[in-house]
């Protein structure tokens, strides 16, 4: 089940990826935002006693939260890693991913998550 | 977190998490209401009428009550249930209870009700005859709430009335 295989060449270049810094910012800043704004809701709702105006809040909580840290923005990707240099041989076997060596490209892709 | 996807997931599932939350405080916000308050009742005409096909006293009566406050809606009350219930005794049985009435009010609807000569919705039969000069049959008006989240509790009002039906059966047609 790997739709990726099947998008054309463009939205594949799309980046997605973020680093592990920018990860943990990203975790940390959604759950500030959306805490935040439930805290908001919570007292709005309260205050005007209609439940509803909680929920609006939150949803845009979740609105905000999503449009920050859903995409890969550069804030995000700003301590790569350090990965280093491949070694002639395996830069082979890594190169050639498509079709020669199934295995060991595999092997690969799982360490790079 | 790596993937666009899996962020989506996370923070959706964190929403989701809040939301039950704040679900959960809303609850324990009004855990502690009794949803009381004052009502008052009061008849109008009172008549007592046989009808042979089903050998049974039925009567309709007006009724004039009114107060009931907007004080029973809070942040997690959804709608309310209200009904008038009769209750009286009678030889055969010692507790007769029968519904005559009853309204739904929702979130954002009037809810200061004020009804006068108002017929009963529901006919008033006995299992017998046991209406017939009557003298001791109490209205009462409760309600059941229907929260956001929550209990479901069932509420009697404050204030009843009390009244007699006549000790001779009205002839004068069946209204």
């Amino acid at each position: 089940m790997n739709i990726s295989k099947y998008l054309p060449e463009f939205i594949k270049k799309i980046p997605t990826h973020m680093d592990f810094d920018g990860q943990k910012k990203a975790e940390r800043y959604f759950q500030f935002i959306i805490i935040l704004f439930a805290v908001v809701g919570f007292i709005w709702g309260y205050m005007c006693q209609q439940f509803s105006q909680t929920m609006y809040i939150l949803i845009a909580g979740f609105t905000v939260s999503c449009l920050l840290t859903l995409p890969p923005w550069p804030m995000y990707r700003r301590k790569p890693l350090n990965w280093q240099k491949a070694r002639a041989e395996v830069e082979d076997v890594g190169s050639s991913v498509s079709t020669s060596s199934p295995p060991p490209s595999s092997q690969k892709s799982k360490k790079k998550k | 977190m790596n993937t666009f996807l899996s962020r989506l997931n996370t923070i959706f599932a964190f929403t989701l998490s809040v939301m039950a939350g704040l679900t959960f405080l809303c609850f324990l916000s009004t855990v502690f209401n009794d949803h009381k308050t004052l009502v008052s009742i009061n008849t109008g005409k009172i008549i007592v009428k046989s009808v042979p096909d089903y050998s049974t006293s039925r009567e309709k009566n007006d009724l004039g009550f009114v107060v009931f406050d907007v004080h029973i809606f809070n942040w997690n009350v959804k709608q309310l249930f209200l009904y008038l219930t009769a209750e009286y005794t009678t030889q055969n049985h010692k507790l007769n209870q029968v519904v005559m009435w009853d309204k739904i009010i929702r979130r954002g609807e009037n809810a200061i009700l004020d009804y006068r000569s108002m017929n009963t919705k529901y006919y008033f039969w006995d299992y017998g005859n046991g209406l017939k000069g009557n003298r001791n049959v109490t209205l009462t008006l409760s309600w059941n709430v229907i929260p956001n989240a929550g209990t479901l509790p069932k509420v009697m009002g404050e204030g009843s009335h009390r009244f007699a039906f006549p000790d001779e059966y009205s002839h004068h047609g069946l209204q």
